[in-house]
């Protein structure tokens, strides 16, 4: 006899919508709340908001970058105002949108308007995460999240000792089959994180921005919108550091490999002209809603749609295989 | 002492790695912007080889459940109306597309939406769906309105036969298989699991099989970065594209199960996912085959734009408490691929 079992109601399900832990169905709702699709069950909902973070792991390869290799994947109208790249992994565990592994590049930037008003930031021109949903939330702001496999482990030493007091840290980053980077060594704690840090570090009047670039469902129009995160909200930092968390490593102490991959140009178009070192520290986190400072549009004529097409229908290249993704 | 070292190649950037087959699009800061469809400015989610979109010889498997129409007209949103209640419920393992292979499953149920005119376009609509891989996930999402989330999803048909076809057509014969077993999990949950037999029964199909009026419609919802507006666009994709149905099915590759041969099916519920909650009726069978696939730029029929102050951002949006997390916020750490 075959079983087939529906089950719509599970004590999880109950008890998390009657402690409100699980936000009533979208299209219950005031329709005010519903900003993100799947509109019956969204990929990300309200629950997330405000999207707060607590004891995230950064650990931040600091490096010199050639200005010519910078200012090739800066997009007009940004400005690089400065060379040293702040290349880093964090581990999050407790966040809005759930746990999950990040890695990303952020470029000292300034942004000046037509009235003469400037904006400086740390930009970022790569970002990768291993959740969706956090994916898509940072996507929304403008963030340039892909998905990729992540690890970020500290370990060495007492191991009933927090993450800041192991000894050993190792880091990796691969997508389609494809290791983009790996970096591993020990904290010697003998560089001084302020000698090497760049220059938006602990500055108030460096924010954060980010390009957008959505496209419409004809692909007859796309947006460019150019967004900025300032660096305080509600009179604090957004980014609070836990100062007795810090660790570095010298550049001697630290094993670095960086390739182009046929899907991901990160480590060949910005690779290191000289590693300064490492710097791990412990932070909390919010990200508000961001200002859009910047905006140009794109229009495309049903031929210029065409030529957009770079493949030919049903043939498949080099970046149409890789090993099947699984999930989760 | 470290080493330190990093590798300055492209593959398939002629720039920098000369002779490599040209298969990578040129840097898109090399490009014409009109050229760049999504974010990263500098390396995009998906880039412009993914199109034309198409697909060759993927294999569907579809279950069909009759579910009471209250429940279907609860997930489906205006302005679309429920035309049916015979439902697909879907898995697909994607081996050849523009996007790379991937696995995916989906839910579509029979729409129709009239316009302000008194024309009606007939759809399926897709309510839910999940697929494995990110590139595919966010040019789902972003252009077209796929609401596509990322899960751990498995599709495996074996025993009685060969491998089953995955080759072109042409380097050889159909080989049927006897057994299907098919799972999708997210965030620590199992969502949905089926294993059975075909016993190649007769089963009722969804009333969009096989009918050329019958489309897909989407609903994209885009909201700015400030969170102030959000549109809503309902997409539609015809059936047919430059003469011919997109999806080109191979019928000597269609299998069915009945209900007796689905012999293990269990749907559920979860913090993450509602899908089990809308869902519940009678299992009619199982449909599978291999079929080949164009999807071509989506028209939008249907827009509505949702504007909201500071003081509906506080009141509609700001559901947590900052720094309180909730079961909602805890999950198994996700490990992409």
């Amino acid at each position: 006899m075959p079983t087939h079992l529906f089950v719509k109601d599970p004590p999880v399900v109950v008890e998390g919508k009657k402690r409100g832990e699980i936000p009533p169905m979208p299209l219950e709702r005031d329709e005010k709340s519903i900003f993100n699709f799947g509109v019956c069950d969204p990929l990300w909902d309200i629950d997330t908001f405000p999207l707060t973070y607590n004891d995230s792991r950064w650990i931040a390869f600091i490096y010199e970058a050639r200005m010519e290799d910078l200012v090739k994947i800066v997009p007009k109208p940004l400005e690089v105002v400065d060379t040293r790249v702040e290349f880093w992994y964090v581990r999050h565990k407790w966040t809005m949108l759930g746990p999950y592994y990040e890695m990303g590049v952020t470029i000292p930037c300034v942004y000046t308007d037509e009235h003469g008003n400037e904006w400086k930031g740390g930009y970022y021109p790569y970002m990768y995460l291993t959740g969706s949903a956090a994916t898509d939330a940072g996507r929304m702001l403008g963030f340039p999240k892909k998905c990729a496999y992540i690890v970020f482990h500290e370990h060495g030493g007492d191991v009933r000792k927090p993450d800041h007091e192991k000894d050993f840290f190792t880091c990796l980053i691969a997508r389609n089959g494809y290791v983009i980077h790996t970096a591993s060594g020990m904290y010697d704690d003998a560089v001084d994180a302020k000698d090497i840090s760049p220059i938006f570090y602990g500055k108030t009047d460096w924010g954060r921005f980010n390009l957008k670039i959505t496209s419409n469902s004809s692909l007859t129009k796309t947006v460019w919108e150019l967004t900025y995160l300032p660096s305080e909200w509600e009179g604090k930092h957004r980014f609070q550091l836990k100062p007795e968390t810090i660790r570095t490593a010298s550049p001697d102490n630290i094993v670095w490999f960086g390739q182009g991959t046929p899907f991901d140009n990160m480590c060949a178009a910005i690779p290191p002209k000289e590693l300064l070192g490492a710097i791990a520290f412990t932070f909390d986190l919010i990200i508000p809603p961001a200002q859009t400072i910047w905006t140009q549009t794109y229009t495309r004529t049903p031929s210029e749609v065409a030529k957009v097409c770079y493949s030919k229908p049903y043939r498949y290249g080099m970046r149409q295989y890789f090993p099947k993704p699984v999930g989760p | 002492m470290g080493a330190f070292g990093h590798n300055a190649r492209v593959l398939g950037k002629d720039a920098l790695a000369p002779g490599l087959p040209p298969e990578v699009p040129p840097f898109p800061w090399e490009r014409d912007p009109k050229d760049i469809l999504c974010h990263a400015y500098a390396d995009p989610v998906f880039d412009n080889d993914i199109l034309p979109l198409t697909y060759t010889n993927s294999r569907w498997l579809a279950f069909i459940i009759d579910v009471p129409m209250e429940n279907l007209e609860k997930i489906v949103p205006e302005p679309l109306k429920v035309e049916d209640t015979k439902v697909e419920f879907w898995y697909v393992d994607h081996n050849h597309t523009m996007l790379g292979p991937y696995y995916e499953m989906g839910v579509t149920i029979a729409c129709s939406y009239t316009d302000e005119h008194g024309r009606t376009y007939y759809g399926g609509y897709y309510p839910y769906m999940y697929l494995s891989q990110d590139s595919a996930i966010f040019a789902g999402r972003e252009p077209f309105g796929f609401p596509k989330k990322k899960a751990h999803i498995r599709i495996i048909e074996h025993g009685g036969g060969y491998q089953r076809g995955e080759l072109p057509e042409g380097t050889g014969p159909f080989k049927p298989n006897r057994y299907f077993s098919v799972f999708l999990e997210r965030r620590g949950y199992l969502i949905h699991t089926a294993t059975g037999y075909y016993d190649n029964a007769k089963v009722p199909m969804p009333v969009f099989y096989g009918d050329p009026k019958w489309g897909r419609f989407n609903l994209k919802l885009t909201t700015s970065p400030d969170v102030k507006r959000t549109e809503w666009a309902l997409t539609y994709l015809p059936s047919e594209y430059e003469g011919e149905h997109r999806f080109q099915l191979r019928r000597n590759t269609i299998q069915t199960a009945s209900p007796d041969a689905i012999e293990t099916w269990f749907l559920q519920a979860t913090p993450f996912d509602n899908m089990g909650e809308y869902l519940e009726g009678e299992l009619l069978g199982l449909i599978a085959f291999n079929f080949d696939l164009i999807i071509p730029p989506a028209e939008t029929v249907w827009t509505k734009v949702v504007e909201r102050t500071d003081e509906d951002i506080q009141k509609h949006i700001m559901y947590s408490k900052p720094y309180q997390y909730t079961l909602r916020h805890d999950f198994p750490i996700p490990r992409y691929p």
